[in-house]
C-alpha cells in the first residue's frame, strides 16, 4: 500500500475537509516554485563550479559587483515573497479567523489532559452549560458550572468522538493541565490546547470514517499516546449514536437523582464542586 | 614599469616561520591553558568544549534515531549500561526519550552551534582580523568562556537526579516546564550561558568598534567581522529577554508565583498546581507569555547561529574563488536587514499558540519577507563565484557545500513562514528537516569550512587535505540522505518528539523511511570520526603551516603562522578593502590589506610591545 517516493506530494494523508484541498493545493503551489528557484540555484552553482574551476592558465576577472543586478534580484524576490505571502492570506483567514467563523452546526467542547482527549457534548438540551475554570476539580475537568441547569445534562467522553458529516463542526479547544495540541492530520488542521484558554476551531469534514486525532504539542513522557479517534458519521447515525449517549446520561442522571435524598436533588458536579472548594 | 613589481616585499608572507612569542611573557600553566586571557586560546577552549558537546548531543541523536526506527529494540552496544530509569532491557524509555529530544537540543543549539559560531569564530577572528593584539575586555572574555562548561555541567547534571533531565523539549513551554529539578537545572543553566553570549557580545562589539588597525574603517571590515558585530548586537539585545524568561520561569517552579500558570490547573498526576491557591478566582498566569519572551530571543538566537557563518562562508568563498565578494556593501546591508527582521518575526513559532490570528497575518508577511536579503547573499555568492577561478580545498568544498543546503532550508522555511501551510506541517519532521537543514547544513558545514580554513592558523599545522575532502563529500552524502526525506514524513502529518510514531496508524508506513534515515544519522555520525583524527592528527604531525597559506587577503594572515600572545610581529596598517584579488594593482592575483602601496611613503614605525 506504500510507494516510496522522493516527491513530497505523494505523502499526503487523505484530506477530507472542506478546506483540506485547497491547503493542500496551497502547499503544492509553494512546492512547485521552491523546486523552480532550488533548479535555478542548484544548476547555477554547478556550472559555475564546473565552468570556474581552477586549472592552468585560467584566472578570475577583477569585479566587486553591479548595483542595476543587485537592485533586480532584491526587487524580483521582494515581489515574488510578498505576493505569496498575501496570497496565502486569505486561506490563513479562512481557517483561524473568529470573524470567519461559520454558523456551527453543532458545538462541543475539547479538553486535553495528559494523555487523553476528552469532549463534552450539550446533551438532550442542545445547549452546552457554562464552564468557569474554578469549579474544575480531577471530576469535572470542563469545569460545568453546577448551578446551570443546561450543564446537567451535558455528556462527555474520551479519546474516541463521533461528529455528523457535511457539518460545521466548531470546538472549543483548551486544557486542564499542559499545553496540548489538537491535531487532525486528515483535517488539515491543528491548534494548541492552552490552558486557561478557551480557542474556537472548526472544520466540516466531507467522507465518512474514522480519524485519527494525535496530540502535537510535548505534553510529556506519554505525549507520543495521546491519540484519539473521531468518527465522522452521517447524519442518521449520528443521530442514533447521539440519541443512545443521551438515553444513557438520562438513565445515570435518574438513578443519581433517586440515590440521593427526597428532599434535595443535588446534582453530582455540584456535590463535587463543594467538596474541592472546601478541600482548598 | 608598473605598479604591480613594487609589491614583491610582501613575499615573505609565504615563507614558513617558526612560532612568534611577540609579547609573550612567561606565565603559569594555569594562567595560559586553563584561565587564559589570550582570545586564541579562549577561541581554541570554546572550540574544544563545543566539539565535546557535538559528541555528546551527536550519541543523543542517535539514540533518538534508533527508537524510531527499532522501537522497543535495545540500543546497540551501550543499551546494557544504561539504568533502568532510562532504559527498559535496554530499549528508550518514554520519559527518556523526551529527556534526549529537550537535551539533543538544548546542547547543540545553546554548547555547539552558538558558542562555535560567536565563541570560537568570534574570538579567533575578530582581534586577528582587524589587526590588534587582542580583545578590548580580555577578563570579561575569560570569564564568557567559563559560564559554558559550567552552563553545560548544569543542564546535564539533570540525568542524575529524581525525575530526570529537562523533558519539555528545548523551547521548554510552560506549564510542562514549571515542575522537576531537571527543568529547574535547565532554567539555571540557560541562564549562565546566556551571560556566556551577552559578555562576549558585548566584548565583540568594543573591540572592533575600538581597536580596528591604523586606517581599517568599518567598510574596510572582512564579512567575517561584520556579521559577528551584527551577531553580537543581536547577543546583547536579545539575550536578556531569554534570562528574564528563565528568571520568570524559576520564580514559577520554585516559589509558584504562578506567571505562566493559570487558574486552577491540574498536575499531570491529577492534583492541583499550588500557584492557584495563591492567585485567587478571576486571577492566574498566561503560558503563552513565556512563548513570546522565549521566541523574542530565540528567533533572532536561529541568526545568532546563522549569520557568522554566512560572513565565514564570504570570506572563505572569496579567498578559493580568487575573486572579490560580489556586492560587498549589499552582503553588509543584507546582514543588517536580517538582523532587523529577525526582531520582529518571532511570532512565526507561536501560529498555533492561540495568538490572535491577526497576529497571524502580519508575522506571515514580517517573516516572508526575510527571505528577501537571504536571497540576496545567496545571489552574491554566486555572483562571487560567476567568473572566478575556483579552487577546490576543504574549506571551499564545505562553503560551497552550504549554500547547497541553505537553499533547501531557506525554502523549506517559506513553507512554514505561511501561516496556512503551517497550520498543517507545525511540529511536523517538517519542522525538523527545515532546523537541521538550517543549523546542520547551513551552521554546521560553515563551521566546517571556518575550521579547516583558519586551522593553519590556530594551530600552526596544516590539516590533512585528502582526509578533510572525504569528511565533506560524506557528511555532505549522509546529511542530505538523513534529513531529507524527513520532508517528506513531514508532509505525511508525522508529529515530531514522539516516542513511538506506530501507535498511529498513518505513521506505521513510514517505518522504513525512519529507517533509512536512521541508516544514514548512523553513517553520518561515524564519518565525523575523521574529522576528529583529522583535527587530532594533524595538530602532531601536520606539515608546519605557512603564514598565509590560501594567499589570502585578510589582516590574520599577516600574523605569524602560529601567532603568540599579542597576535602580530609587525605594525599592520590597513590600506585596502579585504577582498582585493585578481587586482590589475598587483601581478599575483591578491592583494592583501596590509601591503603598502608604492606612492605612499613609507612611515615611521613604532614596534609593538
Amino acid at each position: 500500500m506504500f510507494d516510496f517516493s522522493w516527491n513530497m506530494l505523494t505523502y499526503f494523508p487523505p484530506g477530507v475537509s472542506t478546506y483540506s484541498d485547497a491547503l493542500d493545493d496551497l502547499f503544492r503551489l509553494v512546492y512547485w516554485i521552491s523546486v523552480a528557484i532550488f533548479l535555478l540555484v542548484q544548476i547555477t552553482l554547478v556550472v559555475f563550479i564546473v565552468k570556474y574551476r581552477t586549472r592552468p592558465g585560467h584566472k578570475s576577472i577583477y569585479h566587486h559587483g553591479n548595483n542595476v543586478v543587485e537592485f533586480v534580484w532584491t526587487l524580483a524576490p521582494t515581489l515574488l515573497f510578498a505576493g505569496l505571502g498575501l496570497y496565502s492570506d486569505e486561506m490563513w483567514k479562512v481557517v483561524k479567523y473568529s470573524s470567519r467563523l461559520p454558523l456551527p452546526d453543532i458545538e462541543i467542547d475539547v479538553v486535553g489532559q495528559a494523555f487523553n482527549w476528552h469532549a463534552r457534548y450539550p446533551g438532550a438540551d442542545g445547549i452546552l452549560g457554562k464552564r468557569h475554570a474554578r469549579y474544575r476539580t480531577a471530576q469535572n475537568l470542563f469545569g460545568i458550572d453546577p448551578t446551570d441547569p443546561h450543564g446537567k445534562d451535558d455528556i462527555v467522553l474520551t479519546g474516541e468522538f463521533n461528529l455528523p458529516v457535511n457539518k460545521n463542526v466548531v470546538v472549543h479547544l483548551s486544557s486542564v493541565d499542559v499545553l496540548h495540541s489538537y491535531f487532525l492530520p486528515n483535517f488539515r488542521i491543528k491548534q494548541d490546547a492552552v490552558p486557561g484558554s478557551w480557542i474556537d476551531v472548526w472544520f466540516n469534514g466531507t467522507k465518512p470514517g474514522k480519524y485519527e486525532l494525535a496530540c502535537a504539542e510535548l505534553c510529556g513522557s506519554g505525549h507520543y499516546a495521546m491519540r484519539g479517534v473521531l468518527n465522522l458519521q452521517s447524519d442518521k447515525d449520528f443521530a442514533e449514536w447521539m440519541d443512545a449517549k443521551i438515553a444513557a446520561k438520562k438513565a445515570v442522571l435518574a438513578a443519581e437523582a433517586a440515590s440521593t435524598s427526597s428532599e434535595t436533588a443535588v446534582p453530582s458536579t455540584a456535590q463535587q464542586a463543594a467538596a474541592s472548594s472546601t478541600a482548598h | 614599469m608598473s605598479a604591480a613589481s613594487t609589491y614583491a616585499e610582501h613575499a615573505d608572507t609565504l615563507t614558513h616561520d617558526a612560532h612568534s612569542h611577540v609579547g609573550h611573557h612567561s606565565v603559569s600553566f594555569i594562567r595560559k591553558y586553563i584561565f587564559s586571557t589570550d582570545h586564541k586560546t579562549i577561541a581554541k577552549q570554546f572550540l574544544t568544549s563545543s566539539l565535546f558537546f557535538l559528541l555528546v548531543g551527536g550519541a543523543f541523536a542517535l539514540f533518538i534515531r534508533w527508537q524510531l526506527a527499532y522501537p522497543g529494540e535495545p540500543i546497540p552496544i551501550v543499551g546494557k549500561w544504561l539504568p533502568e530509569t532510562f532504559v527498559s532491557n535496554g530499549a528508550v524509555q518514554p520519559g527518556f526519550y523526551t529527556q534526549l529530544v529537550t537535551m539533543h537540543a538544548t546542547i547543540m543549539i545553546f554548547f555547539v552551534i552558538i558558542p562555535l559560531a560567536t565563541g570560537a569564530f568570534a574570538n579567533f577572528c575578530i582581534p586577528l582580523m582587524i589587526g590588534t593584539d587582542d580583545m578590548a575586555m580580555p577578563t570579561v572574555n575569560m570569564i564568557s568562556f567559563w559560564l559554558v562548561p559550567v552552563a553545560g555541567l548544569t543542564v546535564m547534571s539533570g540525568f542524575f537526579v529524581e525525575g530526570g533531565a529537562a523533558a519539555s523539549g528545548w523551547t521548554s513551554y510552560p506549564p510542562l516546564s514549571a515542575s522537576g529539578t531537571g527543568h529547574m537545572l535547565w532554567v539555571i543553566g540557560i541562564f549562565l550561558v546566556g551571560f556566556s553570549s551577552i559578555l562576549g557580545g558585548m566584548n565583540y562589539l568594543a573591540t572592533v568598534l575600538n581597536k580596528r588597525a591604523k586606517g581599517m574603517r568599518m567598510f574596510d571590515l572582512p564579512l567575517t567581522v561584520w556579521a559577528l558585530f551584527i551577531t553580537s548586537i543581536l547577543q546583547v539585545l536579545g539575550t536578556p529577554v531569554l534570562a528574564s524568561a528563565a528568571a520568570l520561569l524559576f520564580v514559577d517552579q520554585v516559589f509558584h508565583a504562578g506567571i505562566f500558570i493559570p487558574e486552577n490547573l491540574l498536575t499531570p498526576t491529577g492534583g492541583l498546581y499550588p500557584s492557584g491557591a495563591h492567585v485567587g478566582a478571576g486571577g492566574g498566569g498566561q503560558p503563552v507569555l513565556f512563548q513570546h519572551l522565549f521566541w523574542f530571543y530565540s528567533h533572532p538566537a536561529v541568526y545568532i547561529m546563522i549569520l557568522p557563518v554566512m560572513g565565514v562562508v564570504s570570506d572563505v568563498l572569496a579567498t578559493f574563488a580568487r575573486k572579490a565578494i560580489f556586492g560587498y556593501k549589499a552582503m553588509v546591508f543584507a546582514i543588517m536587514a536580517i538582523a532587523f527582521l529577525g526582531f520582529v518575526v518571532w511570532g512565526h513559532h507561536m501560529f498555533l499558540s492561540g495568538m490572535s490570528p491577526l497576529l497571524g497575518t502580519t508575522f506571515m508577511l514580517s517573516t516572508i519577507v526575510i527571505a528577501v536579503p537571504s536571497s540576496i547573499k545567496v545571489f552574491n555568492w554566486l555572483g562571487t563565484i560567476w567568473k572566478g577561478n575556483i579552487h577546490f580545498t576543504t574549506p571551499s568544498l564545505n562553503a560551497l557545500g552550504f549554500i547547497a543546503t541553505f537553499v533547501v532550508g531557506g525554502l523549506s522555511g517559506v513553507f512554514m513562514a505561511i501561516g496556512p501551510i503551517d497550520v498543517y506541517i507545525h511540529d511536523t519532521y517538517f519542522i525538523v528537516a527545515h532546523i537541521h537543514y538550517v543549523l546542520f547544513g547551513g551552521a554546521l558545514f560553515g563551521i566546517f569550512a571556518g575550521l579547516y580554513y583558519w586551522y593553519p592558523k590556530m594551530f600552526g599545522k596544516m590539516y590533512n587535505e585528502t582526509l578533510g575532502k572525504f569528511h565533506f563529500a560524506l557528511t555532505f552524502i549522509t546529511f542530505n540522505l538523513c534529513f531529507f526525506p524527513m520532508h517528506m514524513i513531514g508532509v505525511g502529518g508525522h508529529m515530531r518528539r514522539i516516542h513511538d510514531p506506530y501507535v498511529y496508524e498513518f505513521l506505521k508506513p513510514f517505518q522504513p523511511i525512519n529507517q533509512f534515515i536512521t541508516v544514514f544519522a548512523i553513517l553520518m555520525g561515524l564519518a565525523q570520526l575523521l574529522l576528529v583524527f583529522n583535527f587530532l592528527w594533524s595538530l602532531k604531525y601536520g606539515r608546519p603551516a605557512p603564514r598565509n597559506p590560501w594567499r589570502a587577503n585578510t589582516l590574520e594572515w599577516a600574523a605569524p603562522a602560529h601567532p603568540g600572545h599579542g597576535n602580530f610581529d609587525r605594525d599592520i596598517t590597513v590600506y585596502r578593502a579585504p577582498y582585493e584579488y585578481a587586482s590589475p594593482e598587483s601581478k599575483r592575483d591578491y592583494l592583501p590589506q596590509w601591503i603598502r602601496p608604492p606612492y605612499i611613503e613609507k612611515e615611521k614605525t613604532v614596534s609593538v610591545s
